[in-house]
């Protein structure tokens, strides 16, 4: 069943169409993996799901709902939570409280807030720095609190923005088998990444965005030996 | 343990606060208490929103002074006491603060902060021109402020001393600093931290921000209005500019940014640096200590110079030293004083 239907979504920035006419969906449990070169409109598209553009046209519907016109809290609540590709710590709040605010949507007890924080925390591997300020971790564990935070609103689908990039290739191992650890609890996960192996390893099915386009969608092995994908992003040596 | 022990401080400071008017008889002391007291209260107040909302509101003599003309035009004009008049004060702040809310929050950093002054100085401006409602630029004087009583037994005499005032005020900081322990120990404290920290990163895991910016802003509006209703009735005067003139803003903003904002001591200190502060080089202190100390005779060029002028300085005097906390304690008294205890606790270590 699919979770999430992305039908036909444009997103117009004055002239420019950041997106153009997008379609796909998204299977409930799956993994999948949004690819594209730099100004594809990978992360506009993640923008229009969760409510921070409005798509200009077209509709996005999550759940079996229409998500046309709400606001990012409301999207969180129905159970869709982004991270962000620039990470963005609360930085003056601890590691914990952190969590805890993302916690917080599913409850007002700061009490239950809290062990809810700590179960994710733990999930991640960050329950030793619990009580650091998220300001001072290192670019990995930031990464990782994204994650965590994320997770602790409890969402049905998890859309992940790069969490990868800027991380060396143990640290990517670890967020890496982190996702597919995710998975196995039945959570959908829709990824942005430029990690080739990374994503091929992943990703249930593949949608490849070329200037606002979506180029070609399939499985990963479909994906790579389509043309069109290999002409405009991947060059030949994956082919 | 540490919890424990911050209660005892807490309980041993206070007992000395509630047992100062029988020890100290001096009417200067215990007005300089009051404004004290006045001071935590503004400052607390303005907390909530702009320390841990960090929506940092330069127009906060707005709804302090619909608090103080609130109460005194239905003191002056309907007879009505003010310890009723307090309660419509924070009824119409928290009105004004909707309307506010409503339009600034779709504003954010600087564009927040001038809404924010436009807001107050449209108050200031409509205070001084709406003579029927507030006498204009003269002001309403306070005349004679009832007493306060239970049953036959009066409680409160509010024109023998000053002594019942002083229990207001400090009753009205404790109050503030109970609301904002209340906020920063629950979830609003907590998501108005997150929008503090990062709008759009909270606007993603679930919070309102609009909303819960104007839950803060209310809760900040209603108490900075009961403030100004204290104020008034303590001075028993108000005019435009004394309660709503843009120096009364920053004044408001300054006790936090200097005591730390977001944090629960900060006001506190703030105001208890600010005030004796301000009210030393008003009052030409400093020259009086320094003649006592023997650094400087009295009779001495300088000693006649700092005479004549220190006191017509205290404004720019203040001012300079505002600037210097500000630049060399970015986070405040709170903040220096935790990388202090943070340095050594490392040197222990």
């Amino acid at each position: 069943m699919a979770i999430l239907e992305i039908s036909h979504v444009s997103r117009f920035f004055g002239g420019l169409a950041a997106n153009a006419d997008v379609s796909f969906s998204v299977e409930e449990g799956r993994i999948m993996g949004l690819i594209g070169p730099n100004g594809a409109g990978k992360t506009t598209l993640f923008n229009c799901i969760t409510g921070y553009y409005p798509p200009s046209r077209g509709e996005i519907r999550f759940d079996g709902r229409s998500l046309n016109g709400l606001q990012p809290d409301r999207i969180c609540k129905l159970g869709m939570v982004r991270t962000w590709q620039k990470v963005r710590p609360l930085a003056k709040l601890s590691v914990l409280d952190n969590v805890m605010i993302g916690a917080l949507a599913r409850t007002h007890s700061l009490n239950k807030a809290r062990e809810l924080a700590m179960v994710q925390l733990t999930v991640v591997g960050l329950e030793r720095r619990a009580d650091f300020l998220a300001g001072g971790l290192p670019i990995g564990e930031r990464k990782k609190l994204e994650v965590a935070r994320a997770l602790a609103t409890q969402p049905k689908l998890l859309l992940l923005d790069e969490v990868m990039g800027g991380l060396n290739p143990a640290e990517s191992e670890e967020i890496i088998q982190l996702i597919l650890a995710i998975k196995q609890q039945g959570l959908t996960q829709m990824v942005i990444e430029h990690d080739m192996k990374a994503i091929m390893r992943i990703s249930d099915r593949i949608v490849v965005l070329n200037s606002g386009e979506k180029l070609a969608e399939g499985t990963p092995e479909e994906v790579v030996s389509n043309q069109d994908v290999v002409d405009a992003y991947l060059g030949e040596s994956h082919a | 343990m540490r919890a424990a022990l911050k209660l005892t401080l807490f309980l041993i400071v206070l007992g000395g606060l509630v047992a100062f008017p029988r020890m100290v008889q001096s009417p200067y002391f215990l007005q300089l208490m009051i404004l004290v007291f006045l001071a935590v209260a503004q400052g607390q107040s303005w907390n909530i929103l702009g320390g841990y909302a960090g929506q940092h509101s330069v127009g906060h003599a707005a709804y302090f002074g619909v608090g103080a003309y609130v109460t005194l035009i239905l003191l002056q004009s309907r007879q009505i006491p003010p310890w009723w008049g307090i309660w419509a004060g924070v009824v119409v702040a928290v009105i004004v603060a909707l309307i506010i809310g409503a339009i600034c929050f779709r504003l954010r950093g600087p564009y927040f902060v001038l809404a924010s002054i436009a807001v107050a100085e449209i108050m200031r401006l409509s205070a001084t021109n709406l003579k029927g409602l507030t006498n204009g630029a003269e002001g309403i004087l306070a005349t004679d402020i009832p007493s306060l009583r239970w049953g036959e037994r009066v409680v409160a005499d509010f024109s023998i001393s000053k002594v019942p005032f002083y229990y207001i005020g400090l009753g009205l900081a404790l109050l503030t600093l109970g609301v904002a322990w209340g906020v920063a120990h629950s979830k609003l404290g907590y998501y108005l931290q997150a929008i503090r920290e990062d709008q759009d990163a909270a606007h993603s895991l679930g919070i309102p921000i609009a909303r819960y910016k104007n839950y803060g802003l209310m809760i900040s509006a209603a108490l900075t209005s009961m403030t100004g209703s204290f104020f008034g009735v303590f001075v028993g005067f108000v005019d435009p500019p004394t309660v709503l003139g843009l120096d009364v803003s920053v004044q408001i903003m300054l006790i936090c940014i200097i005591g730390g904002m977001g944090t629960l001591y900060g006001p506190v200190l703030g105001a208890v640096v600010l005030v004796p502060l301000a009210e030393a080089l008003r009052s030409n202190a400093v020259t009086d200590l320094l003649v006592k100390v023997g650094a400087v005779s009295p009779e001495s060029k300088v000693g006649l110079f700092l005479k004549e002028n220190l006191s017509h300085a205290h404004v720019l005097i203040y001012g300079i030293l505002v600037v210097l906390v500000i630049l060399f304690m970015p986070e405040g008294i709170v903040g220096a004083l935790r990388k202090l205890t943070a340095r050594r606790r490392r040197e222990v270590a």
